[in-house]
């Protein structure tokens, strides 16, 4: 059977709106009962150290996966194939191993909130300041353009009014956020995952079976003209897709993925609410199997509606044409519901890890540094809230100051990435190498981005038109020498200031590690 | 575009003299087998670092009860496994 591609919204029945509603209600209600338990700044910016292993896998998954990626990685598989699946596969799993037992033991047992207070600790207030900075703009940034990209996609499917959209998610993502802080966002990620997949997984067997079976969709794809690559995780350099082999296992599997799930506030986070380092390590592991799910969900649809749609320039059309034209009512509610669920559990991370670090290494590091004292937990709390309020009412505003310039989120994604090679060298020097000096992690971060505007902004450098995962590895490859030259050539940084910030101590000396654990467990 | 033209203008002969023959000596690796061979060993890799180069008690630390379901070890490899059977059928 062949569907028709049309602007016509879906028209949503009596039980898709009741599904929907339930929904939104159900999260809100349970997202604001877990303001009982926050009494401290510990208790909102990191669960009061008391996330199982399931719930902080669970949110690292949700997390990762917005509104706008289930929409624009099944067009990502309708244009390129299964290649897409690599970001979720490739780009997860040996990360997370790497994530699970380098990097989040080492920043449970320092006891931090954030990704800046571990390089401040390590560094200095400098790398901590610039890279918080550089965090804390991007993540208010993101918020608006994750809300004004959403309200207008979900316009576009069902055709609700997109301030009404906005509004909506302010109101209630900013409520349990606010109440709840990471908890809230946490437990809510869970539910919200259960209806993600849920509502993917239905879309996708349901494509799968009008496409006539698995083998059958393989087939026909494989069949159709310029297609031959399609159904190929690993592709030629000269393919012409932005994700050839190389750049997929150095810029992406290297450096991309492990920068992201080693560095990124919003991943991190979770784990250092874990209630064990086990339950840290374990919640990583198991976001990594959940992680062989997502492209089952989001890429399958998009090769479905290579074979069940007639042909469309903009793949990002693929999942809207088909929840409209393949779904029967009530899954596509549940689906709705699925795409509310992931842009929620987006937002509410990137409030939550916005404020975190705006609160603990912006505004309380700024006042230590010029008063000499640090910040009273209860005033740590109460910026918190305040900023949780201010930040999402303002991405709420300026989302609708993003009309017409949808690239943004383009923009933003790549300048972000401009930062995760360098970040990912420095951390990874100052946790295994113990000669890395405080002025070879600045020299690292600063040069590092430095070269990598370079690479971005100078055509005919690599052999893709959107060579990102090259620029990735090759920043990587350049803040690590950077960082080395510089340390050697700078004075060495006191044992007391790297005790227990380097591999190989932890690993050996036991008395330093039940130091560290009575740290960790608020015995300092 | 100004910027992009100043940034050409001063970076691209000397990028590319650096990079193209790297790009071309990867390029020539036209041979699928070692394409997947590297896939396979950044998901083998970190296994075998768990199992044998992590010392059991540093990966297990804090778990709630002893035995092969709590093993972090085991976790891995569980996880790893359907990464690994999708590259093995659909990696090049």
């Amino acid at each position: 059977m062949q569907y028709s591609i049309g602007d016509v919204p879906a028209q949503l029945t009596g039980i898709d709106i009741t599904i929907v509603l339930t929904y939104m209600v159900g999260v809100f209600i349970l997202g604001s009962f877990f303001g009982r338990y926050v009494n401290s700044a510990g208790d909102f910016f990191v669960a009061g150290k008391a996330l199982p292993f399931w719930a902080i896998g669970m949110s690292v998954v949700v997390t990762d996966i917005g509104a706008t990626d289930f929409i624009a990685t099944a067009g990502a598989g309708y244009t390129y194939g299964i290649a897409a699946a690599n970001f979720d596969w490739m780009g997860s799993m040996p990360a997370m191993v790497f994530a699970a037992f380098l990097f989040v033991p080492y920043y449970w047992r320092a006891g931090v909130f954030t990704i800046p207070e571990f390089l401040g600790r390590r560094y200095n207030a400098a790398v901590q300041i610039i890279h918080a900075t550089i965090w804390g703009i991007f993540l208010i940034v993101m918020l608006a353009v994750m809300l004004w990209l959403t309200a207008q996609m979900l316009n576009t499917i069902v055709g609700w009014d997109v301030y009404v959209c906005i509004w909506l998610i302010v109101a209630i993502t900013g409520i349990y956020t606010f109440s709840g802080g990471l908890n809230a966002v946490v437990m809510t990620d869970v539910v919200q995952l259960v209806i993600m997949f849920i509502g993917g997984i239905a879309l996708s067997v349901i494509a799968v079976h009008e496409s006539g079976g698995l083998m059958a969709m393989q087939e026909k794809i494989l069949a159709m003209p310029g297609k031959e690559h399609h159904m190929t995780l690993l592709l030629p350099q000269d393919s012409g897709s932005p994700y050839p082999w190389s750049g997929i296992i150095f810029g992406l599997g290297i450096v991309m993925a492990t920068g992201y799930m080693a560095g990124n506030q919003a991943v991190v986070q979770r784990t250092l609410g874990a209630r064990s380092e086990w339950d840290a390590k374990g919640g990583m592991l198991f976001a990594g199997f959940l992680k062989v799910f997502i492209p089952l969900m989001v890429i399958v649809p998009g090769l479905a509606a290579i074979v069940l749609l007639p042909p469309m320039e903009n793949g990002d059309q693929a999942v809207p044409t088909m929840i409209r034209e393949v779904l029967p009512p009530g899954l596509r509610g549940l689906m709705f519901a699925a795409l509310m669920a992931a842009l929620m559990s987006s937002v509410d991370s990137t409030l939550n890890s916005a404020t975190t670090i705006w609160s603990s290494d912006i505004i309380a590091k700024i006042r230590q540094l010029l008063t000499g004292k640090s910040m009273p937990d209860k005033t740590l709390l109460i910026i918190g809230r305040t900023l949780t309020v201010v930040f999402i009412i303002t991405a709420g505003l300026g989302a609708p100051l993003l009309e017409g310039k949808e690239a943004m989120y383009n923009f933003i994604q790549t300048a972000l990435s401009m930062f995760q090679g360098p970040v990912f060298a420095i951390l990874l020097l100052g946790i295994l190498w113990r000669k890395t000096t405080q002025w070879g992690g600045l020299a690292g971060l600063v040069l590092g981005v430095c070269f990598t505007t370079i690479l971005n902004n100078t055509d005919g450098i690599f052999p893709s038109d959107d060579p990102f995962l090259y620029v990735a590895w090759w920043s990587f490859v350049f803040s690590i020498i950077v960082t080395v030259l510089v340390s050697l050539v700078t004075p060495q940084d006191s044992d007391e200031k790297v005790r227990g910030m380097i591999f190989g101590q932890v690993m050996q000396d036991g008395k330093l590690q039940r130091v560290l654990k009575e740290r960790a467990n608020g015995g300092e | 575009m100004e910027n992009e033209s100043f940034f050409n203008a001063v970076f691209q002969g000397p990028l590319q003299a650096l990079f193209h023959p790297i790009n071309n000596t990867i390029g020539s690796i036209d041979n699928v087998n070692v394409w997947k061979a590297c896939a396979f060993l950044l998901f083998v890799l970190p296994m075998l670092w768990v199992w044998f180069g992590l010392r059991k008690e540093y990966v297990n630390l804090d778990a709630p009860k002893e035995g092969i379901l709590y093993d972090l070890r085991v976790w891995t490899v569980l996880a790893m496994i359907p990464h690994v059977f999708f590259y093995l059928v659909y990696g090049a």
